[in-house]
């Protein structure tokens, strides 16, 4: 399937994130059928789709966790799949992963999980250190909970504890995965207006994955649909909003009678 | 050959190959330990300092008490049995060997490893499992965390430091607490006491106990983080965890005769 969705200009910025004719499959059936596309810097990309639709794999792929799949995976231009063992460790070091369920340290506290990957990165200095993640918890309004450990926290706070976490080190690119799930709409505010002031930001890239793709319509450029495995909607705000396709139309709609088989 | 017999070579033969095949699995753990140190240049200490004073304190100073009473325990009872039955064979000059060569070589680095993979061996599985589970190792390393460098690692250091003082203190306060206790059922004047034992002590025996808890530093969290990052669902954990500590124990059992025969046979 082609790749630039609503390229509307796109073509002079630098290419991010590409996938050309990715195909994946594992013993899950989980499987993605030869996927394409493009996210260029400053871009805000929500895939979305069914449960078993292949959503889940992209953010693995990305960062580099999965590679064996057919096809090519390029970050600026470089394939993913060619890093050595040290080049792997560089790019994730700059990429932010706010991953499905938050992976917080359950020995560590608020404070010392967001400051995890400058102490273990960084040439900051502690107290250097200290003042951005205090700064971190204070746009967050995480004061109450900073030293409180990931099992004494709400879904919210463990939500904002782990989107500071994934961009601490300012990355150029972030992947959110499945973030706003079972989260209380008004406890998330906090999180959303913070994501919103990042994703307006022109130089970065941002990439999520999600079940909701409603909740991301403010900072969304480009929509992508997955079934199955293979892209059956691409699109910028405006064609997600025209709801003309009839798999987003079915989604949206939550309706059982469509050209999805839903389980 | 009959079916019965077949079937029993089969089963033996299925056996071998696993445990070839686990050696083989664990050797390739061990290697990645060596290949994660292409990132240890970008290892700031900092982040692993917590982890392994939390690692040194467990398995170290929490452990204290347990090691002071066996200690206490077993060198009052190595010293009753010596004081009362050596005069028997007109052997009672040979306390302080007896001493050194039980507590010093043999008891005093193997109850305090025993002890220390019941505690912290058995601690580190199950923290590593329960961390895989919660996602958290995936955590790490999407953040370009080296989970080896980072979780392994500190344990290693806390572990052999840990070891060393504890096998220390185990053999000081078996061979002057165990002295005190016995002195309840037979009376050896102490200046006797302490020079059979420096006559008995030598340098070879501080080498030993060093390479020893060099050796049980880097095997027990060794082994007990392979089996931490075995499993692949919850119910898996105590599986694993149960395992790490058989076979620990029993590889040190190996490991301690393998020593005792290199240096003392």
């Amino acid at each position: 399937m082609e790749g630039n969705i609503c390229n509307n200009g796109r073509d002079e910025q630098e290419e991010m994130l590409s996938f050309d004719g990715v195909s994946y499959e594992d013993e899950k059936s989980v499987s993605l059928v030869d996927i394409s596309f493009a996210l260029y810097r400053g871009e805000t990309l929500v895939v979305f789709g069914p449960e078993n639709s292949g959503v889940d794999i992209i953010c693995p792929l990305v960062a580099g966790l999965i590679t064996e799949y057919d096809g090519d995976i390029y970050y600026r231009k470089y394939q993913i799949r060619d890093f050595n063992y040290l080049d792997r460790y560089d790019y994730r070091k700059g990429l932010g992963y706010l991953q499905r369920n938050y992976g917080l340290i359950n020995n560590m506290s608020v404070e010392e999980n967001i400051a995890l990957p400058l102490k273990y990165h960084s040439q900051l200095s502690t107290r250097e250190i200290a003042d951005v993640v205090g700064t971190f918890i204070s746009n967050l309004n995480l004061e109450h909970c900073r030293n409180l450990r990931p099992v004494d926290l709400r879904q919210s706070e463990a939500l904002k504890t782990a989107y500071a976490r994934s961009v601490i080190q300012n990355p150029d690119m972030l992947l959110v995965e499945h973030a706003m799930e079972g989260q209380c709409p008004i406890n998330s505010l906090t999180f959303l207006k913070n994501l919103a002031m990042r994703t307006g930001d022109s130089d970065k890239t941002t990439l999520f994955v999600t079940f909701e793709p409603e909740r991301f319509l403010d900072f969304a450029s480009k929509f992508l649909m997955l079934y199955n495995g293979n892209v059956v909607f691409e699109g910028c705000r405006e064609d997600f909003l025209r709801q003309d396709n009839p798999y987003l139309k079915q989604y949206l709609a939550m309706s059982l009678s469509g050209p999805m088989r839903i389980l | 050959m009959n079916a019965q017999d077949s079937n029993i070579l089969i089963a033996l033969i299925r056996k071998i190959l696993d445990v070839w095949g686990g050696f083989r699995d664990f050797f390739r753990f061990s290697s990645s330990i060596f290949s994660s140190f292409q990132s240890f240049k970008h290892l700031r200490f900092r982040s692993i300092y917590t982890i392994a004073i939390n690692q040194t304190r467990f398995t170290g100073i929490d452990a204290l008490p347990l090691i002071i009473s066996i200690a206490l325990l077993l060198g009052g009872t190595v010293i009753i049995q010596a004081t009362k039955n050596f005069p028997k064979f007109g052997i009672e000059g040979f306390i302080g060997n007896l001493l050194v060569l039980i507590i010093a070589r043999e008891l005093g680095p193997l109850a305090t490893a025993m002890i220390v993979v019941s505690r912290s061996g058995s601690a580190i599985a199950a923290e590593i499992a329960t961390q895989k589970q919660n996602k958290e190792l995936h955590a790490l390393e999407v953040m370009g965390v080296n989970t080896i460098l980072f979780i392994v690692f500190p344990r290693i250091m806390g572990s052999i430091l840990a070891i060393f003082s504890l096998i220390i203190i185990f053999d000081i306060v078996a061979f002057f607490g165990g002295y005190i206790i016995s002195l309840s059922t037979v009376f050896i004047p102490i200046d006797i006491f302490i020079e059979s034992l420096l006559d008995s002590f030598s340098f070879e025996d501080l080498v030993i106990t060093l390479m020893k808890s060099i050796i049980y530093g880097i095997l027990i969290p060794l082994i007990a983080s392979y089996y931490g990052f075995k499993p692949q669902s919850d119910f898996q954990i105590p599986i694993y965890v149960s395992r790490a500590v058989v076979r620990t124990l029993l590889i040190l059992f190996v490991i301690n005769a393998f020593i005792s025969a290199l240096f003392y046979f």
